[in-house]
């Protein structure tokens, strides 16, 4: 039973339920007026993943496992550099993300890396904000970086 | 008159006109190249769009929208790798014509049917979307309410997987749109004292997460590279006689997708495999289907570009998005100020028929940009995948940081990303996800304005006009019958294969 919990279809079942519930109960404390289709959807989802999650537990069989391999570096990377944006601007916070994207997708030669992460995260940032105006976060008040 | 003559003007400026042979020619090549699609090329373009006027803006989208389509077809024929789901059924027919040195002669059916469909269906578009317009204007908030959970449920009830994964998935987008302030008291809501959160959340953020960055994720984990040869080919038209032979199979196949496209949440996909099912019962040639005959490219590339035009009908006429490509289409019409919904067709006449005319001038830029775009692609295999993956990413960042200036938006770009891996792995659909949060909005406030009139009353609000009790009778109909299914295919399922490892 225990092992069948730790497969990763049951654990998402089971996280979607817990935050339907924890959710759910954050809407039915809150104003009625405005809370009162939340309750309705919340409360509607926490039950039907209650459901996904006992059919789920019903089908696996053993503690089954996704192949991540260094796809948590990725999803992290993506994931620090989105955060990063606000206080460090968009050119900084994407450079390091295009390099790391490149590599782990294993592109390892150091020119065609550094070229790409140059034209691929510096190009894109000065055509659409530098060329064309649209402006992206900046690191600078002046708006230049 | 004077309204669809100004239309055609606006639709034929240079702007708008540059603006459809960059998208169609983008959108081919996005669409020829395996995962991407669709969504993809959307996401990629909508940042270009943001200092563009309406009907530009329009039209280079409606052009990677139409160009993707099709293009999913040129590696289905080439390489037996279709670059879009949409494709798939034509590989049955197009790769052994390949295999045989009919490569020229499958591109051509492939462009012809492509063009073809989308023409009519574009024809259907403009005489269906204002009569459907002008009965939606009956339409209360309590009609409203029951046609969207109508469409929620038809888009839940055709989910691939599992229906109740599919309701969750909506669920969750119903959730999101409630982030923020309350639309009619304006007290906030799932904020937790966060000031950024009670601007809410963004419809692109979500679907750049969900579609871009997640495959980016599911393509990193499969370590999936398409480096496959890409044979000498050149683009070979069927001339008048030969396809005057096979017009019915033209015609049948643009019907059958323009029908499908015009239901919520089925796409071209499934128009494409309905069309070709038909075609083996129906063709005269159907004993050669899957053996390299044309007529099974034509049923399933006329099908699904028709369904380019009619998925329009109810995003434009009624506001409501049939798949996860209309209802990007449609947040990219809210950002330009269009508001699809039945009184587009009365306050914004020029517009809707500008981004008809632009539809037909898109079919037609396919049709003349297919031949310089198929010698592309026996260089474009040849690039690293990690240059396309990247690309993606900045292109997503970009998407996601320009749509209102909002640093959080990355982050909620990059957190759905995460989630949707997740979800995905695991066959939860993602397009309720989406569709959730497109009418999540019009849901409450037609629900709310509907309680108010009835005084809280549950059952008067489902007695409330014939339209609608004929409305929430079909959504009951269609719950006792998604239920029923789903536990029939439950059954066989557990029956057949009992568990997952």
């Amino acid at each position: 039973m225990v092992a069948r919990l730790a497969h990763p279809r049951v654990l998402l079942a089971l996280g979607l339920f817990l935050l339907g519930v924890v959710l759910a109960f954050h809407a039915w404390s809150g104003p009625s007026d405005a809370m009162l289709v939340p309750r309705i959807v919340l409360t509607l989802w926490s039950g039907v993943a209650l459901a996904i999650t006992l059919v789920e537990l019903s089908r696996v069989t053993g503690t089954g496992s996704w192949p991540l391999s260094t796809l948590p570096v990725l999803m992290g990377a993506v994931l620090i550099a989105a955060i990063a944006v606000a206080s460090l601007g968009f050119l900084l916070a994407s450079l390091p993300l295009v390099a790391l994207t490149l590599w782990l997708f294993r592109l390892h030669r150091p020119l065609p890396m550094a070229l790409g992460t140059l034209v691929i995260a510096g190009g894109l940032w000065f055509l659409f904000h530098h060329v064309l105006l649209i402006r992206l976060p900046t690191l600078l008040t002046s708006g230049a970086l | 008159m004077d309204i669809i003559l100004a239309a055609v003007g606006d639709a034929f400026a240079w702007q708008a006109l540059l603006a459809i042979v960059v998208g169609t020619w983008a959108g081919i090549i996005i669409g020829g190249l395996p995962g991407l699609g669709s969504v993809v090329g959307l996401t990629i373009f909508l940042p270009f769009t943001f200092g563009m006027s309406t009907i530009t803006s329009m039209a280079l989208l409606i052009g990677v929208y139409c160009g993707s389509v099709y293009g999913g077809s040129i590696t289905a024929i080439l390489i037996n790798t279709p670059g879009t789901p949409q494709s798939a059924a034509t590989t049955f027919d197009g790769y052994p014509m390949t295999q045989q040195g009919r490569v020229d002669e499958a591109l051509g059916w492939a462009t012809f049917a492509s063009f073809f469909g989308g023409v009519l269906s574009c024809v259907i578009l403009i005489f269906c979307a204002p009569q459907l317009a002008k009965f939606a204007v009956n339409f209360g908030s309590i009609e409203v309410f029951a046609l969207i959970c109508l469409a929620m449920m038809c888009i839940v009830g055709v989910s691939k997987g599992s229906v109740m994964k599919g309701l969750v998935c909506g669920m969750i987008g119903f959730f999101l749109s409630m982030v923020g302030s309350d639309p009619i008291t304006g007290a906030d809501r799932f904020t937790f004292g966060s000031y950024t959160l009670s601007s809410g959340l963004t419809l692109i953020p979500v679907v750049v997460g969900a579609f871009a960055l997640s495959e980016i994720f599911v393509r990193f984990s499969s370590r999936d590279d398409p480096g496959a040869k890409i044979p000498e080919a050149r683009l070979r038209l069927p001339k008048l006689g030969e396809w005057f032979k096979r017009w019915i199979e033209l015609v049948r196949g643009s019907l059958i997708g323009s029908f499908i496209g015009a239901l919520p949440g089925t796409g071209a996909a499934a128009a494409a495999f309905i069309s070709y099912a038909t075609a083996q019962k129906m063709s005269p040639r159907r004993d050669r289907l899957g053996q390299g005959e044309p007529d099974g490219i034509i049923a399933s590339e006329s099908s699904n570009n028709a369904v380019t035009g009619s998925s329009f009908i109810p995003t434009l006429a009624l506001g409501i998005p049939g798949d996860v490509v209309t209802a990007m289409m449609m947040g990219a019409m809210v950002i330009h100020g269009i508001t699809p919904g039945v009184r587009l067709m009365v306050d914004q006449a020029q517009t809707v028929y500008s981004l008809f005319v632009v539809l037909i001038i898109v079919n037609v830029a396919m049709l003349i940009l297919s031949k310089p775009s198929i010698g592309l692609f026996r260089y474009l295999f040849r690039l690293h995948q990690g240059y396309v993956m990247a690309a993606i990413v900045m292109f997503s960042f970009i998407g996601a940081a320009t749509v209102r200036g909002n640093p959080l938006d990355l982050v909620v770009a990059a957190v759905t990303g995460i989630l949707a891996y997740a979800l995905r792995r695991a066959d939860y659909p993602l397009a309720p996800l989406v569709i959730g949060m497109v009418l999540g909005p019009e849901l409450e406030s037609s629900l709310r304005r509907g309680l108010l009139i009835k005084r809280g009353d549950f059952f008067e609000l489902l007695t409330h006009s014939g339209i609608s009790m004929a409305l929430f009778s079909l959504l009951a109909l269609l719950i006792v019958w998604t239920v029923w299914s789903s536990i029939a295919q439950w059954r066989a399922a557990a029956r057949n294969q009992p568990s997952y490892d």
